[in-house]
This record gives structure tokens, C-alpha cells and sequence, in this order.
């Protein structure tokens, strides 16, 4: 059966045309429409709509979204406006709507919509995750890339990685993509952008239908087209389309990596043990990120390539230090680059693996630290 | 007034994938040089996170920020000597131009000033040899305009490292350098990996122009101990790392007397 639209719009003109587009847009039925939203919630219960486009450009409607959502628990409310707003979109999501457009929209534009926020619904409370290292060789992109496959499998929820390391990315290699569009195009795009048209320029993943990547650039020389603002427009817009976002960074402290961690809600310092210095770098690192008062919640360390991975060397590591040690990972060399060169992920291949259950407990942790914020 | 005369060579040693060995072939290639009676600095252009110094167990006094520093505040008194820490090991002594202590001074260095400083450097030195970080920042695109040589050091261990390289070979091409100022270089080439030398070569669409062996035992060894690899010749990697060099220098056959007939050639020249 079609969708049942309901379609609130003040503008007359614009009713009009975003009428002859719901009717022209195949598995979409124009239930009813109104120009006033108290009409709308007084009046759509006869239809039994199954979405509600609700113009929130007008003055107040934002207001009532929760009353719509309580009227109508069987439908979807998509908020509809001229531009999209990273902070108006965190409101709608709270207030119970499930996704956003972007007015005058396309047959593809509603479809993709209705499509993308039927599954989950704009990602509520989404988390940034960036990974920063001191140094290049860290394992991190290793880390992202089964990270994210086991927190897509375990949460079923959405993730979505953003490969920042502008220069050189390893994410499309790691997933064996061939990006279409990269970071290069999101950042140019973003401001004529949605979430929903946003949503392409992440390639989707064959072995994991919940996770897509925005690759990085496909020459160095790029890396400069990326700018830091809409890249952190691009970011907060990301949220709206995924539980998780994952950001790899590339080395060192520099205009991208520090814009990153200042959006993230955790950013994890990532280093490998086997250089001798990495504990050295890490302070120094820790150091710079201490500036932030909140900091310890916010910056957690993980080593990988640990050797033996047991509770006593993250114990070690963590005297070492001076600082708590999230996580450590083993070293599985082997089964990391053949799954890498063979496009496939580690906790895929071989779920029972050291790494894999490693990689899987941090995953949870994230998963309960998110359970235990959501809670009152 | 700018310094006129003689100017050295400027080996870069960069890559563009990381924890290569730039750092560990840098110190080797610096001590060689030395050894071989030349005036070397090296200097720690990886800023923020440089291991120049603890590679070599130095605690620098003064650092590349320090020198920016006194040359931003008066540009005529500047010595950019005064801004160096000596390295001695028996017979091997080369100055040091340690990367900033602090992050946010690392942070805050610009291109420029660290060109002009390299170049005040270039007329004490027979050789500057700089240490890099593996990206085409603003800073390693100076450097690598300055070099008489760059070091493009590769190791072939799993696909992205390999993709990495040949992006970075390719973008290096497009720099428009002479081909002989840039060489190929191969690093740990035994290590454990099923990929093919030869497959590799093909894709970046040249031969190494040197090898070096996997002896990450050696390497640790000197590095654990603060001594460059090249005091003794007594693993196949120190070997290698001379007969870079050597190749470097001219002195193709790196035997006793014919580099020390190489060197008063060489001496010639920079004297």
C-alpha cells in the first residue's frame, strides 16, 4: 500500500508544488494537506497518515511536533524547511520527529528520505568518535574499520566513518570501495546540502549494510580543497544520519584533527607499541588535549599491537603513562593485513580472534556508555 | 645582508607512509656522513612528535623554536650555530637541530622561517640532512624544494602502505624535480609480507634505487643503546646504510682506501 501523506505547508505556492510532487512520486498517496498545522492535528486522524511533512519554517510549528508525535504514534513526522540547521535538527529529533527535508524536494528526495529515516530514524543523542595519533602507523584505521563493524552488528544502529586523514586515507582500501564522492565533495557541497542528500556521498558497504564511509581524498593535493567549517558542518550533519560517526584523523596535530576532537564527544589517542617512544607521545599528546577542563572524559587512550594483550600490560602501559588505558589490542598482524588486502575485515573473518573480542568489549563499552547517558 | 658563498647539500629523508625508518635512516645517513670527516647537521623537522634526539639520547638545550624565535626578534644578530646540540659517539660527531620541546611551538612554526634558517645552516654544513613527517605539508614541500637529494624511503608490508607510496611517487613526479634528485629507497625488504618486490616496482614505475635489509633486531639494538647503526659495519644493515651513502657521495666502491681518496676529492670540493 502507498504512504498516506499528510502535508503542512503555509506558503500556497509552495503547497502547491510540493503536492504535484508527492502525487507524482511512486508508493506516495497525498492524503490530505493543510496550511495551518492546528488543522492538521486536528483534523488528520481520518486519514490514517503514515507520514507527516510539517513546514517548520513556520513560526510555532517546530512547538508542536510533540503533540503530532503523541497524536500520531503511528506515523512518521518529517520535519520539512528551506535549509537545513545542525541545532534545529537536534531539537526536531528530540522533540520526537524522525527525520528532515530539505523544501522543494524531489520524487528521489522524499523516497531516499522516507527510506533512510524508516530504518532508524534521524540518529537521536548520535556520538562523534575521533581518533587522533601522534604519529602515522598507529593501527587505527584497523581499529575504525572492525570498530565499526562490531558496533553496527552488535547495536544494529547506523555508523558512519568519515576518513579525515586527508592525505592519505586508507578507509576505501580497507573496505575496498571506490568512492564515487569523497570528503573533497561533501565539504564543497554541505551547505546546499541535507541530510538526506548528504547521505550519497557515503559509500555503502557490501559485507555491512548499516555502515558507510565518506572516503578520504584521492590525491594529496586535494587536502587542501577540504575546509575546516564545512567540514564541521558536515560533521554535525552526519549526525542526523548515524548513531556512531567514526573519524580518522591523520597524524599530529593540525587544523583538521584539532577541529575534530573539539566537535567529538570522545576522542581516542591511538598508538601502536613497537616504536619505543610511543608512550612518550602519547603524553605529549595528552598533554595539549589537557587544556580542555572536562578532558578526562573526553580522551581516552588506546595502544594496539600489545604483546602479550593481557590486563597486566594494560596495567603497565597505563603506569607508564599516568593516565587511564581504555583499550589495548593485540597484535595480529597477519590476519589484519590479509583481511585489509583482501578488503574484508578482521572481526568478520575471524570473529573468535584475540582482536575481535577485544575490539567487540570496547564496542560495548561505548554502547553502555551511551545507555547509561540516555538514562535520567 | 644575506650570506653569500658556498652553499651544502640538503638530503631529505621523507616518505609517505609512516614508521618507515626515515628517523632511524636519517641519524645512519648523518653519522655516515660524519664518519667520513664531513660537517653534518641533522635536523628534526618531525615537530611536533620528532624522535631525532631520542633515538640518539640527547636532552636538547635549545631547539628549531628557539631559533625561530631569536630570528624573528633580531634577524641581524641571528647565529643559527648557537641553536645546535653536538651528538658525539667515538669517532662520529654531527650537530643536532632538535625539534621544538612543546607541542603548541611546534604548532606555531612556519615554513619560511624554518627555510631561512636551514639555509643559514647550508653555509656551515657540508650536509644538512632533515628528518620529515609523511605527509605534503607546507613545511616538507619547502624542505623538499631546498634538497640536493630526497630520500623517498618505502617498506613493503601490506596494500595501504603500497598505495600510499605510489601516491606519494606520483605526487613527487608532479613536483617537477629532476629524476636524479629523487631515490627510491627500500626499507626492511625481507620483512614478512606476501607481496612481490618486483610487482611493487612495477606499480610505482621504477626500480629501488637502493635496499636496505630487515634487521629490526639491529635497529633496536642501536636505537635502545642511542648509537647510529653505522659505527660498526658489522650487520648487514649498517653495510647497507654505508654503501647509501657512499652512493650518495660518489664512492661508489666502499672500501678503506678509495673512500679516503674519495673523501679529499670530495673535501675539495667543499673547502
Amino acid at each position: 500500500m502507498d504512504y498516506q501523506v499528510i502535508l503542512v505547508e503555509n506558503n500556497r505556492l509552495m503547497l502547491e508544488r510540493l503536492s504535484s510532487v508527492i502525487r507524482g512520486t511512486s508508493g506516495f498517496s497525498l492524503a490530505a494537506r493543510y496550511q495551518q498545522a492546528g488543522d492538521a492535528l486536528g483534523q488528520s486522524a481520518m486519514f490514517k497518515p503514515n507520514i507527516i511533512l510539517l513546514d517548520i519554517d513556520e513560526k510555532g510549528n517546530l512547538g508542536l511536533v510533540p503533540e503530532f508525535a503523541s497524536a500520531f504514534p503511528g506515523a512518521a513526522i518529517l520535519c520539512i524547511s528551506s535549509h537545513w540547521d545542525a541545532k534545529e535538527s537536534d531539537q526536531i529529533a528530540q522533540a520526537g520527529a524522525k527525520g528532515y527535508l530539505v523544501k522543494p524536494f524531489s520524487s528521489e528526495e522524499l523516497t531516499e528520505a522516507v527510506q533512510t529515516f524508516s530504518k532508524s530514524g534521524m540518529a537521536q543523542g548520535s556520538e562523534v568518535l575521533a581518533f587522533f595519533s601522534p604519529k602515522g602507523k598507529s593501527g587505527k584505521t584497523t581499529l575504525i574499520a572492525n570498530l565499526a563493524m562490531s558496533l553496527a552488528a552488535r547495536s544494529g544502529e547506523p555508523v558512519g566513518i568519515i576518513d579525515a586523514d586527508l592525505q592519505f586515507g586508507d578507509m576505501a582500501v580497507f573496505f575496498n570501495l571506490e568512492p564515487k564522492s569523497t570528503i573533497v565533495e561533501a565539504t564543497r557541497d554541505v551547505k546546499f546540502l541535507s541530510p538526506i542528500t548528504l547521505n550519497p556521498y557515503f559509500m555503502a558497504v557490501p559485507e555491512a549494510e548499516n555502515i558507510r564511509v565518506l572516503c578520504g581524498t584521492k590525491k594529496p593535493e586535494f587536502a587542501e580543497m577540504v575546509e575546516i567549517a564545512p567540514f564541521e558542518d558536515l560533521v554535525r550533519m552526519a549526525q542526523s544520519l548515524f548513531r556512531y560517526v567514526l573519524i580518522d584523523l591523520p597524524p599530529g596535530f593540525n587544523p583538521i584533527s584539532v577541529a575534530s576532537a573539539e566537535l567529538a564527544d570522545t576522542t581516542y589517542v591511538v598508538a601502536m607499541v613497537g616504536g619505543g617512544f610511543e608512550v612518550l607521545h602519547m603524553k605529549r599528546a595528552l598533554d595539549v588535549f589537557k587544556a580542555w577542563p572536562d578532558y578526562e572524559q573526553r580522551v581516552k587512550t588506546i595502544f594496539t599491537r600489545v604483546s602479550p594483550c593481557t590486563e597486566k600490560e594494560r596495567e603497565l602501559l597505563e603506569q607508564e603513562l599516568g593516565y587511564p588505558v581504555s583499550s589495548i589490542i593485540p597484535n595480529e598482524y597477519l590476519l589484519v593485513s590479509a583481511a585489509a588486502n583482501s578488503g574484508r575485515m578482521a572481526v568478520d573473518v575471524q570473529p573468535d580472534t584475540p582482536l575481535s573480542k577485544n575490539i567487540n568489549r570496547l564496542s560495548k563499552d561505548i554502547m553502555g556508555r551511551r545507555i547509561q547517558w540516555g538514562a535520567p | 645582508m644575506e650570506e653569500q658563498g658556498r652553499r651544502g647539500n640538503v638530503i631529505t629523508v621523507f616518505s609517505t607512509a609512516s614508521a618507515v625508518g626515515k628517523t632511524l635512516v636519517a641519524i645512519n645517513m648523518a653519522a655516515e656522513l660524519a664518519r667520513l670527516g664531513y660537517r653534518v647537521c641533522l635536523v628534526d623537522l618531525d615537530l611536533q612528535f620528532g624522535d631525532v634526539c631520542n633515538y640518539l639520547h640527547l636532552v636538547p638545550e635549545r631547539t628549531i623554536a628557539d631559533a625561530q624565535q631569536a630570528a624573528a626578534s633580531n634577524a641581524e644578530a641571528f647565529d643559527a650555530m648557537q641553536f645546535l646540540d653536538v651528538y658525539k659517539c667515538d669517532e662520529i660527531s654531527f650537530s643536532v637541530m632538535a625539534a621544538p620541546l612543546r607541542i603548541d611551538e611546534a604548532y606555531n612554526m612556519s615554513a619560511s622561517a624554518v627555510q631561512h634558517i636551514l639555509q643559514r645552516l647550508q653555509f656551515r654544513f657540508d650536509f644538512v640532512v632533515a628528518d620529515t613527517t609523511s605527509a605534503f605539508s607546507e613545511m616538507n614541500l619547502m624542505i623538499m624544494d631546498m634538497s640536493t637529494i630526497i630520500t623517498f624511503l618505502g617498506i613493503v608490508d601490506f596494500i595501504p602502505t603500497i598505495k600510499n607510496m605510489k601516491i606519494g611517487c606520483d605526487t613527487i613526479r608532479s613536483l617537477g624535480y629532476e629524476n636524479g634528485k629523487i631515490r627510491l629507497v627500500l626499507n626492511r625488504s625481507n620483512s614478512k609480507t606476501k607481496i612481490d618486490l618486483e610487482d611493487v616496482e612495477n606499480i610505482l614505475g621504477e626500480p629501488f634505487y637502493h635496499v636496505l635489509p630487515n634487521d629490526f633486531g639491529a635497529a633496536w639494538d642501536a636505537t635502545m643503546a642511542g648509537v647510529p647503526l653505522v659505527r660498526n659495519a658489522d650487520t648487514a644493515l649498517a653495510r647497507d646504510l654505508r654503501a647509501l651513502v657512499a652512493r650518495y657521495t660518489n664512492l661508489e666502491v666502499a672500501d678503506e682506501s678509495s673512500q679516503n681518496n674519495g673523501m679529499s676529492w670530495f673535501k675539495r670540493i667543499f673547502n
